[in-house]
C-alpha cells in the first residue's frame, strides 16, 4: 500500500529527425492518496495510457518525478516497482493454465515456497470466484472469466498499486456493468491504491474516488466525479463529462443580458454583478440536457421557443434534439426528458433554461466563469467540498 | 425492393445450434436492429443474410428472390464490418472503387465520379489518396461506409460498426449513420449489443437469445411491453429489477418483501404459482426515511430499505438497496434517482413501488403475464397537440 | 531494457554506473558467437587468396602476406564454374518462381476458400513435406528416363537455342522435380501467413462482388508480398544447394548441363592430392549468389518473418 504522486511529469516522443518531438504528456501533477481510486479519463490520444505506462515503468519519463510510497521510481525498472497492471487485452499466457498464469508473477517476484504460492493463488481465485477454473487454459474461458483471471494475477502479488488500462472495454454491456461493481468492491476490500484508465463515461463517473481529466497531454481537472460534473473548471471538462454532452451557446454580455444568435438570456442582477465581468465579454453559456425543461410550465423570461428535430426514446428517458429558429441546420441542442415521449419531431415547444443550472465560460480561454448553483436533496452531501 | 424475409431460418455448426427457427420480415427501407448478448446468434443471422454462411434449414428471401444458395456477390448487398476490413494496401480511393469495378456498366470515368461523389457526401474527399493505416478510427469508419454506399445496394448489413470507436465519436457517428440511412432509404440490418444504439437507431428491434427470436417490435414497445423476462431484462440499463416469489391471497411474497397485488395484477397472476415481479429502476421512488414518512407507518406499497451502494452519474444516481434486517449480501432493488437527489451508503430509505408500474412474469416459463400501465405526461401531451 | 539515459557524453558517473558484470557478460557472449560463425568463413576466404606454399606455411585464418597473395585460384575456379553457374541459375530461378507462385495459390485455396475435403488435401501436402529425397530417387529416374522421357523429347528444341547444346534439356525435368518437391513446404509456410490475415478482408471483398481469382490477385497477393520474399529466399537456397536430384537426373560433373553442386566436389582434387586454394575459391564463388540474395533482401526477410509471427 502506498501513496502515488506524479510531479510535473512530462513525456516527449522524439522523432528521428524533428527536434521538437511529440509531447504526449505535458507537465502533469496528480497525487493519489494511499488506498484511493483515481480514474484517468480523456478522449483517445489524450495521453492517459502513456501516463499509466510511465507509472508502470513501460515508458521512460522525460521530465518530472513519479513517486510511489516514499521513493522516486523514475529509474526503477518495471519488474522492481511492486506494481500490478491489468491490460485491455488481459494479456494472459495462452499456453499456461489459470493456476500457472496467476502463480507466474509470484514465482518471478517473490521467494515464496511452492506451498505458499499454491495457497496464495487459491486464496486469490476464491476471492475472484474462479476457483473451479484453475486447471483450464485461457482459451477455454469466457471474456468475463478471462477478465477475472487477469485481476487474480494482479491481486495475488499484493502490490503497492494497481494500474488498469481499460480493463472492461472488451466485455459486452451487461457483463461490463457487473464487473464494474465487482471491481469497485474488490478495490475497497483490498484498499490498494489504484489508477484506472478509461474513456467510458459511466466507469469514470461511478468507479473512482476522484477523476483526472486529460486532454492533449494536459491535465484539465482533478476532482470527485460530481465536482467534475457540476463544477467543471473549463469548457473541455464540461463537454467531455456527461452523456449527452452539455449544450453550449456562444454569446456576449450586455449589462445583465447574454446575447446569443438565437436568444437573449437575462440574469438576475446579483448573479452577474458578482462575476465582475466587462461589458461585451465574449462568453459561452452551458446547460446540461437534463436541466432543460420542456413545456409551458412557467412564463418566466428564461423560456424560449424551439422546434423538435428528432426524439430518440430510450425507454427510461428521451433524448430530444431541438433547434431554435433562424439558426443553421446542424446547430442543434439536446434536452433529455423522462418517461414516455410526449413530443415528436416538428412540434414547437417551450424551452426553459433555469438560471440555477446555467454555466458560463470565457470564450477565449474556456475557463469556467460561473458554475451552476447546487441544491442537493436527499443526503445534503458533503461530497462537493 | 430490398425486402428481407427470413423463413424458419436455422444454422447449426456441428452439434451447436447457432440460430434456431428465426422468422422475420422487414419492410422496404426499414432500419432493423438485431440485438442480444454475445453468442446469441445475431452475427450468424447477419452473415447468413450476407451469404457468408449457408443456412442449415429454412429459407431466405431478398426482394422475393430465394437466396439460400446465392453467392454474396450476386445478392446486391453491402456490408460494414466491425473492424472495417479496409484493404490496407489500397488508398481510400481504390478501397471505395473496388466494389464498383465488379458492377457491370460503369466506365472508368463514371467510377471515379461516383467515388468522388460518395467521398464528398461523407466528408472524406481530402483523404482519398491516403492509405487506411494513416487514418483515425472515425475516418476509417467513414471509408468503410463509403465503400458500402458507393454501390447503391438493395440492402445494407452492419456488424457492430461503431464498436471500435470511443464514446463521443460513437454518439456522433450514430446520428450520422441514422441520417445517412434515412437519406438513402435502403433496407438496413444492424447488429449491436449496445443499448443506446439499439434503442435509438432502428425502426424496429429484434431481440435474440440462444439463437431464438424473443421479440420483434418498436424499441419503446419492447421497453414497456416486453414479451418475456429475457427481453425485459435485456432492454434497459440499469436493468429491470426482478423479485422472485409467489402469490397468496392477492399478496406477493418473496425477496424479503410482501407486496399487495391490486386487481389488475391479481387477475393477471390467476393461479400461477411461481412469479417474478419486474419494476424498472426509474419507476421506483426513493426518499430518505425521515423525510418520507416521519413517524407514520409505511403504506402498503412502501418499504424500508438500506442503501448499499450509491453511484453518482451526474445526471442521475443509481442506488442499490437491501431490505432492512435481512441478512443477505444480495441487493434487493436498484433504483434511479434524479441527479440532484443524492442518498449515500448506509442511509435508511423508504421505497415506493407504484402497482401501475409493475410487470408480472411467469416464474417458470418467463412469459409475461401482464405489463405496466402506460400514460403520457398530460402537460407535455397538451403542448404537442397544440 | 536499459533504464538510464546518459545526459551528456562525458558523464563519468553514469558511465561507471552502467558498467556492470551482466552487461560485460552479455557482450562477451555476443563476440564469442560472432567468432564462432565468422572464423570458418574468414579462413575459407583467406585460404582462397593464398598460394599453395603460403597455405602450407601460415596459420589457416591468417591473412595472406606479400608473395603469398594470389588471385589465380579464384580465376581458375571461376573459369571452371562459369558454365555451371549458368546451368544452376537457369534451373533455380524459374523453379523457385514457379514454386512460390503455385504454393501461394495452393495455400490461398486451402485456407481462404472453403470447400469439402480441403482438410484431406492439406493432409496430403503435409505428408509431402516429410518424404525424404532418398526415397524418391529411383522412381524419379525411372519416371524421367523410361516412363516420360521429357529431356529426350525436348532435345531437338534445345539444340536450336544458341549457347545451349541439346544436353541442357535435362534441366527441364530437374526444374519440374524441384517445383513439385518444394510446393508442400512452401504451401505450409504461406498457409500459416494467410491464417493470420483477418478473415473479414476476404469476406468484404466477396461482398464487394469480387470473384475468387480477383480476391487472390487484388487483395491476397499484394498483402503477402513480404511472405513472398521470405519463401523465395528460402526456396532459392534450397534448390540452388540441392545435390541429389541433380546428380540423379544430370548424372555427373562432365555433363554440359551440370549445375554448381555437381561441379564443386570434383574441383581442385586430382591424383596429386587436394588443392585447398582452388577448393576454397570455388566454394566461396558457389556461395556468392545466395549471399547476395540474403544481403539484398535482408530487410524484406526480417519483415516477412515478423508479420508471420505477429
Amino acid at each position: 500500500m502506498a501513496r502515488l504522486e506524479l510531479d510535473d511529469v512530462t513525456k516527449v516522443y522524439r522523432g528521428d529527425d524533428d527536434e521538437a518531438g511529440v509531447v504526449a504528456v505535458d507537465d502533469v501533477s496528480v497525487e493519489v492518496p494511499d488506498g484511493d481510486f483515481l480514474v484517468l479519463v480523456g478522449p483517445s490520444g489524450c495521453g492517459k495510457s502513456t501516463t499509466l505506462r510511465m507509472i508502470a515503468g513501460l515508458e521512460t519519463v522525460t521530465a518530472g518525478e513519479v513517486t510511489l510510497g516514499d521513493r522516486t521510481i523514475n529509474d526503477v525498472s518495471a519488474q522492481e516497482r511492486d506494481i500490478a497492471m491489468v491490460f485491455q487485452s488481459y494479456a494472459l499466457y495462452p499456453h499456461k493454465t489459470v493456476r500457472d498464469n496467476i502463480a507466474f508473477g509470484l514465482e518471478e517476484s517473490t521467494d515464496l515456497s511452492d506451498g505458499e504460492i499454491t495457497e496464495t493463488v487459491e486464496e486469490a481465485t476464491e476471492l475472484m470466484g474462479i476457483d473451479d477454473l484453475l486447471d483450464r487454459k485461457p482459451g477455454e474461458l469466457s471474456g468475463g472469466q478471462q477478465q477475472r483471471v487477469a485481476l487474480g494475477r494482479a491481486i495475488v502479488r499484493d502490490p503497492d498499486a494497481f494500474l488498469m488500462d481499460e480493463p472492461l472495454s472488451n466485455l459486452d454491456a451487461k457483463l461490463r456493468a457487473e464487473m464494474r461493481t465487482e471491481l469497485q468492491h474488490l478495490q475497497e476490500q483490498l484498499g490498494v491504491t489504484t489508477v484506472y484508465v478509461t474513456h467510458d463515461q459511466t466507469e469514470a463517473m461511478t468507479m473512482g474516488d476522484r477523476i483526472a481529466v486529460l486532454d492533449q497531454g494536459e491535465l484539465q481537472q482533478v476532482g470527485t466525479p460530481l465536482e467534475c460534473y457540476h463544477q467543471p473548471s473549463n469548457l473541455f471538462v464540461a463537454g467531455f463529462i456527461g452523456e449527452p454532452s452539455m449544450n453550449v451557446f456562444d454569446g456576449h454580455l450586455q449589462t445583465t443580458e447574454l446575447v446569443t444568435d438565437s436568444f437573449t438570456y437575462s440574469f438576475s442582477a446579483e448573479s452577474v454583478s458578482d462575476l465582475d465581468l466587462e461589458e461585451e465579454s465574449e462568453l459561452v453559456l452551458g446547460i446540461r440536457p437534463e436541466d432543460i425543461e420542456l413545456g409551458e410550465r412557467s412564463t418566466d423570461e428564461h423560456r424560449f421557443e424551439a422546434e423538435v428535430v428528432v426524439v430518440e426514446p430510450m425507454g427510461n428517458e428521451n433524448i430530444v434534439h431541438l433547434q431554435f429558429d433562424d439558426t443553421p441546420t446542424d446547430d442543434e441542442f439536446i434536452a433529455t426528458t423522462e418517461g414516455i415521449p410526449s413530443v415528436s419531431s416538428g412540434d414547437r415547444v417551450g424551452v426553459v433554461f433555469p438560471e440555477a443550472a446555467i454555466h458560463l465560460f470565457d470564450a477565449d480561454t474556456g475557463k469556467a466563469v460561473k458554475n451552476r448553483r447546487l441544491s442537493f436533496t436527499g443526503t445534503p452531501a458533503e461530497m462537493l467540498q | 425492393m430490398g425486402r428481407i424475409q427470413l423463413d424458419h431460418l436455422t444454422k447449426r455448426f456441428g452439434e451447436t445450434v447457432a440460430v434456431e427457427d428465426v422468422t422475420l420480415d422487414t419492410e422496404d427501407g426499414e432500419f432493423l436492429i438485431l440485438v442480444g448478448p454475445s453468442g446469441c446468434g445475431k452475427s450468424t443471422t447477419l452473415r447468413m443474410i450476407a451469404g457468408l454462411e449457408r443456412p442449415t434449414d429454412g429459407n431466405l428471401y431478398i426482394d422475393g428472390d430465394h437466396m439460400n444458395y446465392r453467392v454474396p456477390q450476386n445478392r446486391d448487398i453491402a456490408m460494414v464490418f466491425q473492424d472495417y476490413a479496409l484493404y490496407p494496401h489500397m488508398t481510400v480511393r481504390e478501397n471505395i472503387r473496388f466494389g464498383l469495378e465488379e458492377e457491370a456498366g460503369y466506365t472508368a470515368a463514371e467510377m471515379d465520379e461516383q467515388v468522388e461523389a460518395t467521398a464528398a457526401d461523407l466528408g472524406i474527399v481530402d483523404l482519398l489518396d491516403r492509405k487506411p493505416g494513416e487514418l483515425s478510427g472515425g475516418q476509417q469508419q467513414r471509408v468503410a461506409l463509403g465503400r458500402a454506399i458507393v454501390r447503391d445496394p438493395e440492402v445494407f448489413l452492419m456488424d457492430e460498426p461503431l464498436a471500435n470507436l470511443d464514446a463521443k465519436l460513437r454518439s456522433q457517428m450514430r446520428t450520422e449513420l441514422q441520417q445517412l440511412q434515412a437519406d438513402l432509404d435502403v433496407t438496413t440490418v444492424y447488429v449491436t449489443h449496445n443499448q443506446t444504439e439499439a434503442m435509438t437507431m432502428g425502426d424496429r428491434l429484434a431481440v435474440l437469445n440462444d439463437g431464438r427470436l424473443q421479440q420483434v417490435g418498436e424499441p419503446l414497445t419492447l421497453y414497456h411491453e416486453p414479451a418475456n423476462q429475457f427481453v425485459a431484462g435485456f432492454i434497459g440499463e440499469p436493468m429491470m429489477n426482478f423479485l422472485h416469489g409467489h402469490a397468496d391471497d392477492e399478496t406477493f411474497t418473496g425477496s424479503g418483501l410482501e407486496y399487495p397485488l391490486d386487481d389488475r395484477l391479481a387477475d393477471a397472476v390467476g393461479d400461477t404459482d411461481e412469479l417474478v415481479l419486474g419494476v424498472r429502476p426509474e419507476a421506483i421512488d426513493v426518499r430518505r426515511a425521515d423525510e418520507a414518512t416521519g413517524e407514520r407507518e409505511p403504506g402498503p406499497h412502501e418499504f424500508r430499505m438500506q442503501v448499499a451502494v450509491s453511484e453518482t452519474h451526474g445526471d442521475q444516481n443509481v442506488v442499490s438497496m437491501t431490505v432492512d434486517d435481512e441478512e443477505t449480501d444480495h441487493d434487493a432493488l436498484r433504483a434511479v434517482t434524479d441527479g440532484m437527489h443524492v442518498v449515500t451508503q448506509g442511509d435508511s430509505v423508504v421505497v415506493t413501488i407504484d402497482p401501475e408500474t409493475v410487470h408480472v412474469f411467469d416464474g417458470e416459463t418467463g412469459e409475461t403475464l401482464c405489463n405496466r400501465l402506460l400514460e403520457t405526461d398530460p402537460e407535455l401531451a397538451a403542448v404537442s397537440s397544440n | 531494457m536499459s533504464q538510464s539515459t546518459s545526459r551528456s557524453p562525458i558523464d563519468v558517473e553514469s558511465l561507471v554506473e552502467n558498467f556492470n558484470y551482466r552487461r560485460v557478460g552479455k557482450y562477451a557472449l555476443v563476440v564469442l558467437f560472432l567468432g564462432f560463425f565468422l572464423v570458418p568463413l574468414e579462413t575459407g576466404i583467406m585460404t582462397a587468396l593464398k598460394t599453395n606454399s603460403a597455405i602450407a606455411r601460415s596459420l589457416p585464418f591468417a591473412p595472406p602476406a606479400g608473395e603469398g597473395f594470389t588471385l589465380t585460384n579464384l580465376e581458375y575456379a571461376f573459369s571452371q564454374l562459369t558454365n555451371s553457374f549458368v546451368n544452376s541459375l537457369l534451373m533455380a530461378v524459374p523453379a523457385t518462381l514457379l514454386n512460390v507462385l503455385l504454393a501461394s495459390m495452393a495455400a490461398y485455396g486451402l485456407t481462404m476458400v472453403s470447400w469439402r475435403g480441403q482438410i484431406a488435401v492439406f493432409a496430403l501436402f503435409l505428408v509431402g513435406v516429410f518424404v525424404p529425397y532418398q526415397a524418391v530417387l529411383v522412381p524419379l529416374s525411372q519416371f524421367w528416363n523410361n516412363m516420360f522421357p521429357l529431356a529426350r523429347m525436348l532435345e531437338p528444341l534445345f539444340a536450336a537455342i544458341p549457347f545451349l547444346q541439346g544436353g541442357h534439356s535435362r534441366l527441364v525435368p530437374l526444374t519440374i522435380t524441384h517445383v513439385a518437391y518444394g510446393i508442400p513446404i512452401c504451401t505450409v509456410l504461406f498457409r500459416s501467413y494467410y491464417k493470420s490475415l483477418p478473415n473479414s478482408l476476404v469476406e468484404a471483398a466477396k461482398i464487394d462482388g469480387a470473384s475468387i481469382t480477383k480476391i487472390y490477385r487484388r487483395i491476397v497477393l499484394p498483402l503477402s508480398l513480404p511472405m513472398f520474399g521470405v519463401v523465395f529466399i528460402y526456396q532459392f537456397t534450397q534448390i540452388y544447394n540441392e545435390f541429389l536430384f541433380s546428380f540423379t537426373l544430370i548424372t555427373g560433373s562432365n555433363h554440359p548441363a551440370a549445375p554448381v553442386t555437381l561441379i564443386l566436389p570434383a574441383i581442385g582434387s586430382s591424383t596429386e592430392g587436394i588443392d585447398f586454394g582452388i577448393r576454397m575459391s570455388a566454394a566461396f564463388l558457389a556461395a556468392l549468389p545466395t549471399i547476395i540474395l540474403y544481403v539484398a533482401f535482408a530487410e524484406q526477410f526480417a519483415k516477412g518473418l515478423r508479420t508471420e509471427s505477429g
